[in-house]
């Protein structure tokens, strides 16, 4: 008996390769999705599950790389750290290549399904990602929290929760975390409502600041570092949200006014950059030289004599944002006139969240047709600008004014029809290779440039997940991999989301009881610096 | 004999116990129902991890598992009283009870019975996870950790276990360990000489107040510093509110554990000259008819509270009579809204709104607690949801799912919903998830089958497949679904509903226009509660021109015959009304003229014996129906 039942744990914990099996046709239906996915060098393990059923519950997966196997049995399949690195160095010796087969065994038979491959990249990927999780709800924030997750294992920790400093009656918002340069050592988030501020942590030193003068629209909002100095430019956002009664997008969040300021560290003082009440100005990005900001921007010229929130709310179609840059003068502080970078309206298109390649050379933005908060958007896609070959763009107004309705009307049609013969700039292209059906939105590049996390609700269309993929030379990317996860199923059974994935070059060591302490703290008073623009 | 002359008193507890559970089942099941629909727990490492991440997590995972349970209300019953006899053994061995002097153990699940039914709205609020096991899951822990202690010999190995019970409970019972570590320093006050009474009293207070301060500013990096002393207890606080009544049951099992405790010194005190028998057991008598006349005091009976969860129960089982059936029970209370609207919705189901809405009771009845219910925390989720307001249904269902904590009844609206807009992905999500609850299964699959073919939530397919014979819905989801499909045939358009359910639906159904006779009656209902007679004609004219072949129901003709005199905009001469309609009209006219001096209230009171079921007395004597 106690052979018998030795001999069939060790049958269970020594999975072996069926010696005959029949092969099928297509790959195996896995989750994540990693059939002929390219990961660097450091990527934690891959662990997925196959989804099909078998009826004599029997699964064998075998990885091969180098002349190496290694063979693991379940639905689950969690190559651990130690195996992972074995594949990954035996791999990077050969072809690049990890091999991977799926044998599923039902009715006393044994198949196996076309076998697929990951590349192995020997670029790495820095080693953090910081992100928010947030149920994609729309009013409370409960157990909203920054995490921080190491990409080279599963580990995944807390930088700040609000729930350490909130109660039934004092909510606490958290968002817009932002790190300068990948450095964990320098970063800011905002605290909204209850305690709010915003928290900057900068070589040790947390300060709680509040961004908001009588000159400025609101706090500061959405964030960009300088690369190197203690400046960071804002946007200051007046948002609403309404709700779609039938579009299962849901939520449309819009702007009614929003403008740029810049803020200096070092003197805590806030200019304002944009006033301009007609324009939205949204989501800048500093370029990796520090020489210009780009950001988008609708032109919003009031129509009727309700209120402007309702004006917007009805008109929501119609709000199209262009990309432009504005120059920097490091010495003065002062930014130049803006320049249109690319016309997105002009093709009845709007943009948002430009991010530039640590070399400078590529911007990846969001495109969707109408608005800026493209998370909600599932037509948004990420596209491409080759910053090397940029040319002024046609500079036409919006061909679409009054374009307001769900169904669009035949001569609606035409006109979008005719934007959409516009075509791109040669130097823009749509990321084809990674974009999804669904939405394709926030994206970040990674430290080395060869590296994207990108947010993505492709795989139900409501829980944003985080994507990674690989920036090839000849300026392609490849297929696109879910962030890997212990449990392979983890993403299916969690109901957050996961908001601004962006790198960092480790973790952010201040605990959160620390920041948290410093929540609890009155904020200290921006002073307002008027300039001359 | 001897036997039952030595256990007498432990059939005394048994008798109260099962008398407490057959109340509880009897009286409470609907409530024991919902309670497990508004609770969630999955067998995942993510659900404990989730749970985990505050001191008390392993209490709140139980209570969450044992809650499941009352998906049968006898069977959680069964289990709760179980687990309170058990509780009462080893309170007796614990503290050395004898004779009637074990009835005295009662007291704490006396205690614990309170914690339950005072429950009320807080089903809805609460948002400790598994609120309704996590008292007994907590006191059970305290009395474990107890048993262990009485069981070590020496002063020293008790002083260690009670340490390790603080440090090693506090994690996973949070408040319950220090309970337990309180319990274990209290008696050592009352015996011995004075330092040995000292020290473990003293270690355990410094226990209590330094285990969860260390806990939080080192492990636990989400709880705030004030609720470190009471986690894994009920909050009891909503909003800016906090409502010290609904803590009495808690203080009551402190007191209970006193009483123990004080008995089993008073032995030891009163070695020598002990109470008489008769003394004792009048004694423990009398405690336990205090804690039952507590318990009585405590339980939350409110007629409308209680209908509201068995007409919701009636709704997700599409049994609309069963609705009518409760709405039309007598009550010495007016309704509430929410029953208002559940009726409605219920007449509108079965085509009846028409010639019925008015027969029942109408009213707008503040729901019974001492903070403002929402209706979109207690049954506005299933009214949209039933109304074709799936977006509207997600919306409140996921913002409850973020304040108050993931539950099966939101998962299950979820999946529905995705399953109407065509998401089937992030249906399969909830589906799955809902497939792993220990009673899930079941519903899961049911509605999973509704995912591997998309033309069963396409309307006209199902219609067609319908007159063809062919119906690709089962008659249970043709009845579930069809009518909300033909709910769903309105524009997209940006809205907001200020979280007032019955506003959001009368204006934007009011406003509405559409093709569909199903959306159209609806439309028509709703100019007809809102009293608009401009919104009223147009969709009246339609409504009659969509349906030319059926008789036009009562209420739709008593406000067009009642509009068409008030107003002379839309001319009524040739409308064919019943002879009934007229009559009623000509008498409530009569009698006004004849109350012509009486002021509305007055008016109210003495139409309604003869008006009430009339359109002409809602449209002039029903008014401020303050909706929530």
């Amino acid at each position: 008996m106690l052979a018998l039942a030795l001999a069939s744990l060790m049958a269970c914990s020594s999975p072996t390769v069926p010696s005959s099996y029949t092969d099928r046709k297509e790959s195996p239906q896995i989750y994540p999705d990693y059939t002929d996915v390219t990961v660097p060098v450091n990527i934690a393990p891959l662990h997925f599950h196959i989804d099909h059923s078998a009826t004599d519950k029997a699964f064998v997966t075998r990885f091969t790389a180098g002349g190496e196997q290694w063979v693991l049995g379940g639905e689950d399949v969690r190559p651990g750290l130690k195996k992972w690195h074995q594949m990954t160095d035996a791999a990077l010796a050969a072809d690049g290549k990890i091999n991977v087969e799926v044998f599923i065994q039902s009715d006393a038979q044994w198949q196996r399904f076309k076998p697929f491959s990951i590349s192995v990249m020997k670029d790495s990927i820095d080693p953090y990602i910081s992100y928010r999780l947030i149920s994609p709800s729309y009013v409370t924030y409960e157990d909203l929290t920054l995490n921080q997750r190491c990409l080279e294992n599963f580990d995944e920790s807390l930088i700040y929760g609000n729930m350490i400093n909130s109660d039934e009656h004092n909510g606490q918002c958290i968002n817009c975390h932002h790190t300068q340069w990948y450095n964990p050592n320098r970063l800011q988030f905002h605290v909204r409502q209850y305690l709010g501020g915003t928290v900057i942590a900068y070589d040790g030193k947390v300060q709680k600041i509040d961004l908001k003068t009588d000159s400025t629209l609101s706090a500061g909002v959405y964030p960009t570092w300088h690369p190197t100095k203690p400046w960071i430019v804002y946007s200051t956002n007046s948002t609403g949200q309404s709700f779609h009664t039938r579009d299962p997008q849901k939520i449309e969040v819009q702007d009614t006014k929003s403008n740029l300021i810049f803020y200096n560290l070092e003197t805590n003082e806030v200019t304002p950059i944009t006033r301009d009440t007609t324009d939205l100005d949204c989501f800048p990005f500093w370029s990796p030289d520090g020489r210009y900001i780009y950001y988008v921007s609708a032109h919003w010229e009031r129509r009727d004599t309700v209120n402007l929130d309702f004006e917007l709310i009805k008109n929501y179609k119609d709000v199209q944002y262009n990309l432009y840059r504005m120059a920097f003068d490091e010495r003065t502080h002062t930014f130049g006139p803006r320049q249109l970078v690319y016309n997105a309206v002009a093709r009845n298109r709007s943009v948002t969240l430009p991010r530039i390649s640590p070399d400078g050379r590529w911007l990846m933005f969001t495109q969707g047709q109408f608005g800026v908060f493209h998370i909600w958007h599932n037509d948004a896609d990420l596209y491409l600008a080759d910053l090397t070959r940029i040319e002024p763009d046609i500079d036409a107004p919006s061909p679409l004014p009054g374009l307001n309705e769900t169904k669009l009307t035949h001569e609606d049609s035409v006109r979008i029809a005719q934007a959409e013969a516009i075509p791109l700039p040669a130097f823009i292209r749509p990321i084809t290779e990674a974009n999804s059906a669904d939405v394709d939105s926030y994206h970040s590049w990674s430290s080395n440039g060869r590296w994207v996390v990108f947010s993505s609700r492709r795989v139900d269309g409501n829980f944003t997940r985080p994507f990674i993929t690989y920036f090839k030379a000849d300026g392609t990317f490849t297929k696109p991999f879910e962030l890997p996860q212990d449990n392979p199923q983890y993403h299916r059974q969690f109901l957050r989301s996961y908001n601004i994935p962006d790198f960092m070059s480790g973790p952010v060591t201040i605990r959160p009881q620390e920041f948290a302490k410093v929540v609890r703290k009155d904020a200290t008073k921006a002073k307002l610096k008027m300039s001359g623009k | 004999m001897e036997f039952l002359k030595k256990h007498t008193w432990w059939l005394g507890v048994i008798v109260v116990l099962a008398v407490a559970g057959i109340s509880l089942v009897q009286q409470e099941s609907e409530l024991l129902l919902r309670g497990q629909e508004l609770n969630l727990w999955l067998p995942t490492g993510l659900f404990w991890h989730t749970m985990m991440q505050y001191p008390g997590g392993a209490a709140s995972w139980l209570g969450c598992y044992l809650t499941q349970y009352f998906y049968y209300p006898w069977l959680g019953t069964a289990i709760l009283c179980g687990l309170w006899f058990v509780i009462c053994l080893l309170l007796a061995w614990i503290y050395k009870l004898k004779g009637p002097q074990v009835l005295l153990t009662l007291l704490v699940p006396l205690a614990l019975l309170a914690c339950l039914t005072q429950t009320g709205y807080w089903i809805y609020y609460q948002k400790l996870q598994g609120h309704l096991f996590v008292p007994t899951v907590g006191v059970l822990f305290a009395v474990l950790t107890l048993c262990i202690h009485r069981v070590i010999p020496n002063r020293w190995g008790r002083m260690a276990w009670m340490t390790a019970t603080c440090i090693a409970g506090y994690p996973f019972f949070g408040a319950w360990a220090l309970g337990a570590t309180g319990l274990m320093a209290l008696p050592s006050l009352l015996s011995g000489p004075l330092t040995k009474k000292l020290v473990p009293f003293g270690v355990g207070l410094l226990l209590i107040a330094f285990v969860p301060k260390i806990y939080c500013a080192q492990v636990f990096e989400m709880t705030k510093g004030e609720y470190a002393l009471v986690a894994a207890m009920p909050s009891m606080r909503y909003s800016a509110d906090s409502f010290e009544q609904y803590r009495l049951p808690y203080y009551a099992i402190i007191l209970a554990f006193l009483v123990l405790i004080a008995t089993r010194y008073l032995q030891q005190w009163t070695n020598r000259r002990t109470l008489s028998w008769w003394m004792q057991s009048a004694i423990a008598v009398a405690l336990v008819a205090v804690g039952i006349v507590g318990v009585k005091a405590a339980w939350y009976r409110d007629v409308n509270f209680h209908k509201e969860l068995a007409m919701n129960r009636a709704i997700e089982e599409c049994d609309w009579e069963r609705v009518l059936d409760i709405a039309r029970e007598p009550s010495d209370k007016k309704p509430t809204r929410q029953i208002v609207m559940y009726k409605n919705l219920a007449l509108f189901r079965l085509g009846r709104c028409g010639d019925e809405m008015f027969l029942y009771p109408e009213g707008a009845e503040k729901q019974n607690a001492p903070w403002q219910i929402h209706m979109t925390q207690v049954g506005g989720k299933l009214i949209y949801y039933h109304y074709g307001k799936e977006n509207f249904c997600y919306r409140w269902c996921m913002e409850d799912g973020v304040e108050f904590g993931w539950k099966l009844e939101t998962l299950k609206l979820m999946a529905r919903n995705a399953l109407l807009n065509h998401e089937w992905e992030v249906a399969r999500k909830y589906l799955d998830l809902i497939r792993q609850t220990t009673f899930g299964r079941q519903w899961a699959d049911h509605y999973a089958a509704l995912l591997r073919n998309p033309d069963c939530m396409d309307l006209q397919k199902v219609e067609a497949a319908i007159k063809a014979g062919k119906p690709i819905l089962s008659e249970k989801d043709t009845e579930e679904f069809l009518p909300i499909m033909h709910m769903m045939t309105y524009p997209d358009r940006l809205d907001g509903d200020n979280t007032l359910v019955e506003m959001y639906l009368l204006n934007s159904f009011a406003k509405g226009n559409g093709n569909d006779l199903l959306f159209q009656e609806m439309t028509l209902i709703c100019a007809l509660i809102m009293k608009d007679i401009d919104l009223f004609w147009p969709r009246f004219m339609r409504y009659a021109t969509l349906n030319p072949e059926v008789h036009m129901p009562r209420y739709y003709q008593e406000a067009a015959y009642l509009y068409g005199h008030l107003e002379n905009k839309v001319d009524i001469s040739r409308m064919p009304f019943d002879q009934s309609v007229k009559d009623t009209y000509d008498r409530f006219m009569q009698f006004n003229a004849q109350c012509g001096s009486m002021t509305d209230a007055q008016k109210a009171e003495a139409f309604a014996p003869m008006f009430s079921d009339t359109f002409y007395y809602f449209y002039f004597l029903v008014r401020n129906q303050k909706t929530n």
